[in-house]
């Protein structure tokens, strides 16, 4: 049978062949990526774009829940100093009731209430990085304003809106609670008690009944506040959750669509001896035919 | 009547065919390294004898022709594979250029569209906060770059394959008038019962040449052939040869036309059928998905950013100017409406600090907005069927490359010149050659001694 008697064509493609798998794996290597353009592998390809996009919701999820957990912090924090302050104001009144104090004692025990009815205002005006924490969505006035004729002394001109923000697929956290919640309710309103202890201390009737009031808005005030406690918790166990998503997506993308390196380099150097070999082969070809016989 | 004379004669025959002979190993040996060359073999046949009762008488041997050897049905199996190649060739080369679009950076479609997602989350934790507006409006206007992008980078491959259509129509027509022309000279050797050989070996060049531009049969006839492209459009018949033209469509796109019809669709394979494939099939088939993509999702976006209230308390207008109808074009044309961040309708009850809204349009990310798949869903099938495209066209392009490559290889084993064949006849037809020549020392020899038998 007669054969190719010109087979260096056949090797020349086969180096090309080889060169262009060493080509492959060199761009493997130096990127460290399997999947350099889509059609490396598209259904892998496409699973990294998925990934891509979950990766990145995750860590927007992260600095989402690190932003509201620190306006909640704050919100907290403003909420702690205000049940200390209404302790402080029930003490001065239990003080002011006992029948011991003269009326300059109590004036100056009223004075003293009303350096924390300012302090009140203040902290439920708390504004965060331009927003007023306490207003509701009405975040960018002042919820509580000085009102000569209320008769707590304030008035409260935030709204009752409450913005959730989403942390995690399927998962809103409620990131305020308006003041008209916090700080008032059926029976208890914080102003309005402190308002009260200022009067009757002034007065110096029924000191009693308004330390009472007092005291009831300071429990309402530590049960709403158990809400920024709970969502400050939530949002660290969501960071938590998402920490360990990005890595486990991080994972998946590697093992998408990362080169395995050990397996990259031993198929470059099978590829690099094919070639060599390929070469010497074509070196070797037809150095010899019988024409080189014939003298 | 055998005669000394005789003797001689036959002996000289011998002489000029061995030498004839030689002269198909020295052709041979020459173009050992052509492309297309098939070798050539002598073919000698003893001359008539002369019968001279009761004795037949050879009268030597005579160089009938000089044949090349080829395989017909092999070359056009080869032709068939070059075709093949030919489109694989200009889609793979097209396809791989398609896909840089979308791979995996910093800027591509994807990531985009996941950067807009996150600012709209970002906006909603603190939805008044004007530099937060202005994230969300950046990321919209890079969602329309990233599309404008890849749409226009799409469009201008299509223009340089578009180019490249009219530069293939050019050269088919190069090589249908040169095979004409080729059939004719052939023809009129033929028709004088020479050899053409050569020009036959020229001619399956050219044809092959052809076959990698655009589909063609070959149609042999007597001493001549007709090539049609697959679908039956002559392009070259006997000596003449039908010149194709192109002509523009409405979108500027270059039509193929013969003798007035346009034939572009019939247009399978060769280096045109892939360029027309990519340029009209392929191509286009990824614009309609991104156009498809950017339309939904401005779309969404508009419809939801309508529906709330801007940081004015007025209510929200189109964050993308509105996408045509018909979402053509759409990824080409996507721009953002709107320079205020202001006007970024993130809220629901009306107060600048609500984020409602912003959380409705965030929720839009894991809807299913276009053809039941998220947006990043559908992008991501996107990339598949761009990445499947092009991995399937290398694939069939490396079986092809294959295929072609065992075609050679046969057609060289039946064609190919030997140089151990060729040295091995050299030494054949040198000693036929000397023989003959001390046969006809011989005979002198003899015609002397008769001649010296005379004059003694």
């Amino acid at each position: 049978m007669r054969v190719n008697p010109n087979p260096i064509s056949d090797l020349i493609s086969a180096a090309g062949q080889t060169q262009q798998q060493i080509n492959t794996d060199l761009a493997q290597i130096a990127s460290g990526e399997r999947i350099n353009v889509p059609s490396d592998d598209p259904a892998g390809a496409a699973m990294l774009v998925r990934n891509a996009s979950q990766t990145a919701e995750a860590d927007q999820f992260l600095r989402s829940a690190s932003g509201i957990a620190g306006e909640m912090q704050n919100a907290d924090s403003a909420l702690n100093s205000v049940v200390t302050i209404l302790q402080r104001a029930i003490s001065l009144g239990v003080e002011g009731a006992n029948g011991t104090v003269n009326a300059s004692d109590r004036a100056a025990l009223a004075t003293e209430v009303q350096g924390i009815q300012s302090q009140l205002v203040s902290l439920a005006n708390l504004s965060y990085q331009g927003n007023f924490v306490f207003a509701g969505t009405a975040t960018q006035t002042a919820p509580y304003v000085l009102d000569p004729n209320s008769s707590s002394g304030v008035k409260y001109v935030g709204n009752t809106g409450v913005n959730s923000v989403t942390v995690g697929d399927h998962l809103t956290i409620k990131t305020n609670m308006p003041g008209s919640q916090l700080f008032s309710s059926a029976g208890a309103d914080v102003f309005q008690a402190v308002q009260d202890l200022i009067t009757n201390l002034q007065s110096g009737t029924n000191i009693d009944t308004a330390v009472n009031e007092v005291s009831d808005a300071y429990d309402h005030i530590n049960a709403q506040r158990v809400f920024y406690g709970n969502s400050i918790n939530q949002l660290n166990s969501q960071q938590t959750f998402l920490n360990s998503e990005t890595t486990q997506l991080a994972s998946q993308q590697n093992s998408i669509g990362g080169a395995d390196l050990s397996k990259v380099i031993s198929n470059l150097e099978t590829a690099q001896t094919a070639r060599q070999a390929t070469l010497e082969a074509i070196a070797q070809t037809q150095q010899t035919n019988l024409f080189n016989y014939i003298k | 009547m055998s005669s000394l004379n005789a003797s001689l004669a036959a002996a000289l025959s011998g002489l000029i065919a061995e030498q004839g002979a030689l002269e198909a190993t020295t052709n041979n040996v020459a173009n050992v390294n052509t492309p297309g060359y098939s070798r050539e073999v002598p073919v000698l046949v003893t001359s008539d004898p002369v019968v001279q009762d009761p004795l037949t008488f050879g009268t030597g041997v005579k160089l009938q022709s000089l044949e090349s050897i080829r395989d017909p049905i092999l070359e056009s199996q080869i032709q068939q594979e070059t075709q093949a190649q030919g489109q694989l060739n200009a889609l793979v080369s097209a396809l791989s250029q398609t896909q840089t679009n979308f791979t995996s950076s910093t800027s591509d479609i994807g990531t985009a569209i996941s950067n807009f997602f996150d600012s709209v989350n970002q906006l909603s934790t603190s939805p008044a906060d004007l530099s937060l507006r202005q994230g969300v409006l950046t990321a919209a206007g890079n969602v329309a770059n990233a599309f404008n992008v890849a749409a226009n980078n799409l469009n201008n491959q299509r223009s340089n394959l578009n180019a490249s259509v009219t530069q293939t129509v050019g050269q088919i027509n190069q090589l249908t008038s040169q095979i004409a022309k080729l059939n004719g000279q052939i023809s009129n050797l033929e028709n004088v019962g020479e050899s053409a050989g050569t020009f036959i070996d020229q001619r399956t060049q050219l044809i092959d040449q052809l076959s990698s531009l655009v589909d063609v049969s070959v149609i042999p006839t007597d001493n001549t052939l007709t090539l049609t492209t697959a679908s039956g459009t002559a392009l070259v018949a006997g000596q003449l040869s039908f010149q194709l033209s192109t002509q523009p469509d409405a979108s500027g796109m270059q039509h193929v036309f013969t003798q007035g019809s346009d034939i572009t669709s019939s247009i399978a394979s060769g280096q045109l059928g892939g360029l027309l494939d990519a340029r009209d099939q392929q191509i286009p088939g990824i614009l309609s998905q991104l156009d498809t993509l950017a339309a939904g999702l401005a779309s969404a976006v508009n419809g939801v950013q309508t529906d709330g209230t801007d940081l004015n308390g007025n209510q929200g207008t189109n964050l993308f100017n509105p996408p045509p109808a018909s979402s053509a074009g759409a990824a080409a044309s996507l721009s953002v409406a709107i320079t205020d961040p202001a006007l970024i309708a993130a809220s629901s009850d009306g107060t600048p600090g609500s984020n409602g809204n912003a959380e409705a349009m965030y929720a839009l990310r894991n809807q299913a907005l276009i053809s039941g798949q998220s947006p990043s869903d559908y992008y991501s099938s996107i990339v598949f069927n761009v990445g499947n495209a092009a991995s399937n066209a290398n694939a069939e392009q490396s079986a092809s490359n294959l295929a072609l490559q065992q075609l050679d290889d046969q057609r060289a084993s039946v064609s190919g010149v030997s140089l151990d064949e060729e040295a091995a006849n050299m030494v054949r037809f040198q000693q036929a050659y000397s023989a003959s020549a001390q046969v006809i020392t011989t005979i002198n020899s003899m015609m002397q001694t008769i001649i010296n038998m005379k004059t003694s």
